[in-house]
């Protein structure tokens, strides 16, 4: 249990913060490998997410952080190894499903649908919330399948004519996702195709959707690569406010040091697909396998 | 582009034709009376008009295709033949022609469900141009298999739709009418109904947003928590009907044969007219496409011993790939350096 224990925060004044509290694991990697033919990614990965913490991922390039979140979110599937997530213990899941389960993510290279309005991707975020829409959820073709797609069917002729229940439904999420921009600040751009916006606020869109299917944990493949410092103060105060009030659960990778130091609650490092070390942010600074791994070692 | 500018342009292309051919009468010993018949004119352009919509049919499936995943689907045309193969195939077991249309329709659908499972789920994150060449392989199946299954010979498709031209329009204005084709103008009423469908489809409903989604990226579209395979399965069902649509078009007023899966050469200058991209575009391009070669061929055809209409639409497609490659509604492709 000594492992899930809360870290005790404090800042670099020394005074104490309220303290933060943390749930049960929410998610849980025991053991994962995973290789492409002869390439190791990872090799025995083992690490948890506790509810509302942030967690950070770090590691030199290649280190394997990106493939760590493709595991936990389906976009990649290891050989060996489980991953808990809410107590359901699995070894690999289709990405729509994690989707369904409350996993979000924003992607290194920024993936928005760049023809689409800044709205019209947020609300692509809300296609889980809408009614009906969810696929079944197994392969096989049975009951599940024909009523599925007959609601489906019925449900697609009123959202055609804009009617009915389709009407209401589409403002209501159409409101929700009103609220996420405002809570990002892009109101402005709220029309404008994200193909034309600035590098730094497409990442900031690219949260707003990843926000906008209400997630339980949240993926945040460096959110802050290629900002200002500017841009980079505003991203760490919408991560913590994030955080903060929607109680989010947040793994995220960065490469900014400072950054992660002052927002993460907990830290793991990867190198070479292994896990280097994990613990509190000053565990972690002053563990000496990171000093070789970030500094290098003379041999 | 603004809609003006798009009028105003069209309008004047469709009229500078008859003007520049008066002028050019003198070269040949052309009527030069049809210039100033005004009804025929209209009639011309009117009968270019509904042709267009035929061709704006076969474009559609096409621009399906094109937006939820960024492929060219060459085997569209062959879809539109088997389709309408399969349709009369079910006639001929006596089967009346609406039942029969369903039934033809859930093949459709069927096929659409096996390419999702064998050609197009092995090839997720592949470059475009190979799931383009898989379309190709596509192609020759269907019509291999639809040739195989109901045999080559050219098959009347009857609708009930009569034979007879219909005088249009008498009035003041045309005091003589016009002469239309009944099949021409049930396309045109049928065309205009699938335009606005899949129209509000893509633009308002959340399968719509899905499959914009989809076409622009796959990884975040899955990330969102998108099934790709149940949209490509979508979407390449409701290709299927809409070329079923246009097999039934074109099948009652040719027969059903193997050149149907060859129209689909002249969607192509409709689609660069229009842009891939872009329902409305589909349609607007097939008008265009449609009356242009008839007015040319009506008005210019005789300077040049005739045949216009078989290469018009081609060279119209060029004009527009040097000056405006994205097409009058695709969207403008914009790149970051």
């Amino acid at each position: 249990m000594n492992e899930n224990a809360p870290p005790q925060m404090a800042d670099q004044n020394g005074m104490a913060q309220p303290e933060r509290v943390f749930g049960d694991p929410l998610l849980t990697v025991d053991n994962i490998s995973l290789s492409f033919g002869g390439v190791k990614a990872l090799t025995n990965i083992s690490f948890n997410i506790l509810e509302h913490e942030i967690r950070a991922i770090i590691g030199p390039n290649g280190a394997g952080k990106t493939s760590m979140l493709n595991v936990i979110n389906g976009f990649y599937h290891p050989q060996e190894g489980t991953i808990t997530y809410k107590g359901n213990v699995r070894s690999a899941m289709r990405p729509h499903m994690a989707a369904a389960q409350g996993i979000a993510r924003t992607f290194q290279n920024v993936a928005l649908f760049k023809g689409m309005s800044t709205l019209d991707n947020i609300m692509t975020g809300r296609l889980l919330k809408m009614h009906n829409v969810r696929a079944p959820e197994t392969g096989v073709w049975g009951l599940d399948h024909v009523l599925s797609w007959g609601a489906g069917a019925l449900d697609f002729v009123t959202q055609c004519l804009y009617w009915g229940p389709n009407e209401k439904e589409e403002i209501r999420q159409r409101s929700y996702c009103e609220e996420i921009i405002d809570f990002l600040e892009i109101q402005d751009i709220r029309k404008t195709p994200v193909g034309r916006l600035p590098y730094g606020l497409q990442k900031r869109v690219e949260l707003a959707r990843a926000l906008a299917m209400e997630p339980e944990l949240l993926l945040l493949d460096e959110p802050m690569a290629g900002m200002n410092v500017e841009e980079k103060e505003d991203m760490s105060r919408f991560v913590l406010d994030v955080n903060d009030e929607f109680g989010t659960t947040i793994a995220l990778i960065e490469h900014d040091m400072g950054v992660v130091m002052d927002i993460s609650d907990r830290v793991v490092v990867l190198d070479y697909g292994r896990k280097l070390a994990d613990g509190t942010p000053d565990e972690v600074r002053s563990d000496q396998g990171v000093i070789d791994a970030y500094l290098g070692v003379a041999h | 582009m603004n809609t003006r500018k798009i009028t105003i342009g069209v309008v004047s292309g469709l009229a500078a034709i008859p003007i520049v051919g008066f002028f050019l009468q003198g070269l040949s010993k052309i009527d030069s009376s049809i210039f100033f018949a005004w009804d025929f004119y209209a009639e011309v352009v009117v009968k270019g008009l509904l042709q267009g919509v035929m061709y704006a049919l076969v474009a559609l499936g096409f621009v399906l295709i094109f937006k939820a995943s960024s492929i060219f689907n060459f085997a569209q045309g062959a879809m539109v033949l088997f389709a309408a193969l399969a349709m009369v195939g079910f006639m001929e077991w006596g089967v009346h022609w609406i039942l029969a249309f369903v039934l033809a329709g859930g093949v459709m659908v069927l096929v659409a469900f096996l390419i999702e499972r064998v050609v197009l789920r092995p090839m997720v994150n592949q470059p475009h141009i190979i799931l383009f060449m898989a379309t190709i392989g596509i192609f020759f199946v269907l019509d291999g298999v639809g040739q195989t299954i109901w045999g080559s010979n050219v098959k009347a498709l009857d609708i009930g739709i009569s034979r007879q031209p219909i005088i249009a329009f008498q009035g003041t204005l045309l005091p003589n009418g016009m002469y239309l084709d009944p099949t021409e103008i049930v396309a045109a009423v049928v065309g205009a109904l699938m335009v606005a469908l899949l129209a509000v489809l893509f633009q308002y409903t959340k399968v719509g947003r899905a499959l914009r989604a989809v076409a622009d990226d796959h990884q975040a579209a899955l990330s969102v928590g998108i099934p790709l395979k149940t949209i490509w399965a979508i979407v390449w069902s409701v290709a299927g009907i809409v070329a079923l649509v246009a097999g039934v078009m074109w099948g009652s007023s040719l027969g059903v044969q193997f050149s149907l899966s060859l129209i689909a050469l002249k969607a192509l200058p409709v689609l660069i007219l229009g842009g891939f991209t872009s329902i409305p575009g589909a349609i607007i391009g097939g008008l265009i496409v449609g009356a242009g070669e008839q007015v040319g061929e009506v008005f210019l055809g005789p300077l040049v011993g005739g045949a216009i209409q078989d290469w018009f639409a081609y060279m119209l497609a060029m004009v527009f790939l040097l000056f405006r490659p994205q097409g009058l509604f695709g969207e403008k492709i914009i790149e970051r350096v």
